[in-house]
């Protein structure tokens, strides 16, 4: 007896038995709470809890059989290439143990043996936000057919510019949603879209336009299970009063009819953002033109860096033909350094991953997108049997390639607007007459003041898409600032043709009317743009402006009257203007109407004791009003 | 449980016919499935915390209305001895599942159709024969790996081949889903 027991005990020490049989409380509860709970538990995405032994049991076969085949915890990226913070993967050994625990009948062993119970936030998981927007309508979701891809608009309404340090997306049905994408539109481009306001719209991807240069900088991104990511000081992102943020949102029918009103939260920080990171994209969409049966077709980017910079994170973005998604950099010493690779690409499960240690790319390196799609019939994920050709769109029957990557320049000052450079006119290599290439040249030109060159992107890009509002109004600030107010006032007209509702145009409109002194046109244009954004700073003391100007003109051709009633409007926008009221009190005193004319006189010295001629001014007035008595005015 | 299981073993002595003892109603009383006339009768088995049986009660409720008028009596059975009537109740109208639901906390109803798995579907003919227990399509490959739409229909082909006295197709793919096996 005591032989054998040694001989037990030496098999044990070598690893070739278990000393121990697998009971849940002992081995397999600490990996289902640290890798399966997340996600399983109330109010999250699991579809059940596995939170005891009785939930886990319930589950086991088919627990034994998605770990076995990696399917849970889902984690898409192959060991090895890229060291990625928050990994889910489980060990080769976990998996063995909990295959092994299923198989001998998945005891429950001794609850004493079990770990403490995790504990679990329920809700926001990093604490009440300080800002909540949630979608004004929510979407009803079929108890069947395909998987659905939906836009929610989010005004945010702030009063003033805030930094954002984190958001947190609550999906507003966790069952129902697979993952959503926030994009920051602040030109509110994306409301275009909607049919009526807070309607949302379709669309697996979309197009944020932007009319200043401000490119995307962060990933805020939402899968199931995900840590909600707090960036470090200094790496905050801007939300303007006017920014709308865009929630692109997968759905997946459960089975009975769903609602879905998913939620932002916002965190914010006194910490302005000073350390400018930029997204990059590779891509070729134009070469995506897949042939029905195609079982192995290649997409491939290749971008130069044009600086030393890291590469904070990844998000590899294909549809349901994606199979193989590789993503490496290429060093100036021939090396080569893995950013990513998907083995077996499953749209279901994409994600935002962040390396554990920025990845440093010099100056030079080249960045290679390598992605193979399988348009086979033999693809079960294929939505198209049989199989059709499939070419580049936002649809989920379209197909897409994109990696993109959160870089930070290195070196000093905000280096984003080179390496934006770079990309556009690496871009343009692909497509030379991509709309978006000459249009970011071109505002990225404007933005530098090199009006002839920002001129002549923006014109090609109008050429590629006529009617697109925000290069129009572009193309007309460009026209503007270089001096040609007249073409300008065009461009900005065909703007507001497309979109009657587009007030930066129409401010533009206003500000390039005033420009050729058609004070009438201009103030009309100004009163629109403050009636649909009645606190627009700018555009009240342009109007005020413009008012004081037509006035004056009116003054010079001896229209009293008239230039009295501009001056008076004019005095809405600017109460405090000494030189104003002292005007208006020159026109109504040449009208004879001192009565009008004095207190007008007084405000002006009252605010500018110096305005010399407002006090001559007010003591004629005086001596006029009182040789004409009561009447007040003398014709 | 060794009674119920001594029962089971009665049952199927009998040549497949007759009544299953074991099985309820959502008041709890025992119930014969097999007792309604029906030309053909389909147990669909499902489970209230699989997603995937959840997610196939739009495509049973339409085979269900395809041939409700042809005779053909649907069940769901629900074989989770830890479910409640208040729950099962729930989920039926919340789904909109099809037919009457049945209990069978034994597996009785289980291991006479051969079921594993939910969702799956058993056939049976007016004589209480099994003619074809498996997947109701072909959607789901695996766990979270399934086509846009199905491309093979082996329930409602089972069920035609019933209905007109065919023999039955060949039986296709296991069924995807969950185990029956783990709520013994």
């Amino acid at each position: 007896m005591r032989g054998v027991l040694s001989f037990a005990a030496l098999l044990a020490a070598a690893g070739l038995v278990n000393a121990a049989e697998v009971t849940f409380y002992k081995q397999i509860s600490p990996i289902v709470y640290h890798s399966c709970a997340p996600c399983h538990r109330p109010g999250e995405a699991g579809p059940f809890p596995l939170l005891s032994y009785e939930d886990v049991k319930k589950h086991a076969t088919q627990i034994a059989a998605v770990t076995k085949r990696r399917y849970m915890p889902p984690w898409l990226p192959e060991a090895g290439h890229g060291d990625f913070r928050d990994e889910q993967r489980l060990t080769d050994a976990q998996i063995r143990i909990i295959t092994e625990w299923v198989q001998e009948g998945a005891a429950a062993g001794n609850p004493a043996d079990e770990g403490p119970l995790p504990k679990f936030t329920l809700g926001w998981q990093l604490g009440t936000p300080d800002l909540v927007v949630q979608a004004q309508r929510p979407y009803a979701l079929r108890a069947d057919g395909p998987d659905e891809y939906w836009n929610f608009v989010l005004p945010l309404k702030l009063e003033s510019t805030r930094w954002v340090k984190a958001i947190e997306i609550r999906p507003g049905n966790a069952r129902a949603v697979h993952h959503a994408n926030v994009l920051i539109d602040r030109s509110r481009s994306a409301r275009m879209e909607e049919k009526t306001p807070g309607a949302g719209f379709p669309g697996m991807d979309l197009n944020i336009e932007a009319d200043t240069f401000d490119p995307d900088s962060h990933f805020l991104f939402w899968k199931p299970g995900g840590i909600p990511w707090e960036e470090p000081d200094g790496m905050a992102w801007r939300a303007d009063p006017s920014t709308d943020l865009v929630l692109n949102v997968h759905m997946q029918p459960t089975g009975k009819a769903e609602l879905v009103q998913p939620s932002v939260g916002l965190y914010f920080t006194d910490h302005p953002g000073t350390t400018l990171p930029m997204l990059v994209q590779l891509e070729h969409d134009g070469a995506l033109d897949i042939p029905a049966g195609a079982k192995d077709f290649l997409v491939s980017d290749d971008f130069t860096v044009p600086m030393d910079m890291d590469v904070l994170a990844v998000y590899p973005h294909a549809h349901y033909l994606g199979h193989v998604l590789e993503g490496y950099a290429t060093l100036p010493d021939g090396s080569r350094k893995w950013l990513i690779r998907i083995p077996d690409w499953d749209v279901n499960w994409q994600a935002v991953y962040r390396y554990r240690e920025p990845v440093f790319l010099p100056k030079g390196s080249v960045i290679s997108m390598r992605f193979h799609y399988d348009n086979s019939d033999a693809n079960l994920r294929n939505p198209n049997h049989p199989a059709r050709r499939v070419r580049g769109g936002n649809q989920a029957t379209d197909e897409m390639g994109h990696l993109w990557l959160q870089v930070l320049p290195r070196g000093s000052g905000d280096r984003r607007m080179e390496l934006q450079e770079a990309l556009m006119r690496h871009r343009l290599e692909k497509y030379p007459e991509d709309f978006s290439a000459h249009f970011n040249l071109g505002a990225l030109e404007l933005a530098r003041g090199n009006t002839a060159e920002a001129t002549a992107h923006l014109r090609a890009a109008v050429e590629a898409r006529p009617d697109q509002p925000v290069a129009l109004n572009t193309l007309g600030a460009a026209l503007l600032t270089a001096g040609d107010a007249g073409d300008a006032t065009g461009m900005f007209e065909r703007a507001l043709g497309v979109n009657a509702q587009y007030t930066n145009a129409r401010y533009n409109l206003a500000n390039a009317l005033a420009e050729q002194q058609q004070w009438e046109q201009a103030a009309a244009q100004f009163r629109q743009v403050l009636s649909e954004s009645p606190n627009d700073d700018g555009a009240r003391n342009h109007l005020g402006e413009v008012l004081r100007l037509w006035g004056n003109d009116m003054a010079a051709a001896g229209r009293m009257e008239d230039a009295a009633a501009h001056y008076r409007e004019s005095l809405r926008f600017r109460q405090d203007d000494a030189a104003l009221h002292s005007d208006l009190g020159t026109v109504l005193a040449r009208l004879g109407r001192f009565r009008e004319a004095v207190p007008e006189f007084e405000t002006a010295v009252r605010l500018d004791p110096n305005l010399e001629t407002a006090k001559q001014n007010l003591q004629a007035a005086r001596a006029r009003l009182e040789q004409t008595g009561e009447r007040g005015t003398v014709q | 449980m060794r009674w119920l299981r001594f029962l089971l073993l009665c049952a199927a002595a009998a040549t497949g016919f007759g009544a299953v003892s074991g099985t309820l109603d959502l008041e709890g009383k025992t119930v014969d499935p097999f007792a309604a006339a029906a030309k053909v009768r389909v147990f669909l088995f499902v489970r209230t915390d699989c997603p995937v049986s959840n997610r196939y009660a739009p495509e049973l409720r339409r085979v269900s209305d395809e041939f409700a008028s042809r005779g053909v009596v649907f069940s769901i059975v629900y074989a989770d001895p830890s479910e409640t009537a208040a729950n099962i109740r729930r989920h039926m109208e919340e789904y909109s599942f099809p037919g009457a639901a049945i209990r069978d906390p034994a597996h009785l109803l289980v291991h006479r159709a051969k079921a594993t798995i939910t969702p799956e579907a058993a056939v049976f003919s007016a004589t209480g024969q099994l003619l074809y227990h498996g997947r109701i399509d072909n959607r789901y490959v695996e766990i979270g790996k399934a086509m846009a739409s199905p491309t093979r229909h082996d329930l409602e082909d089972a069920i035609a081949a019933a209905l007109d006295g065919r023999p039955q197709p060949e039986a296709s793919a296991p069924a995807v889903g969950c185990s029956l096996a783990d709520v013994e």
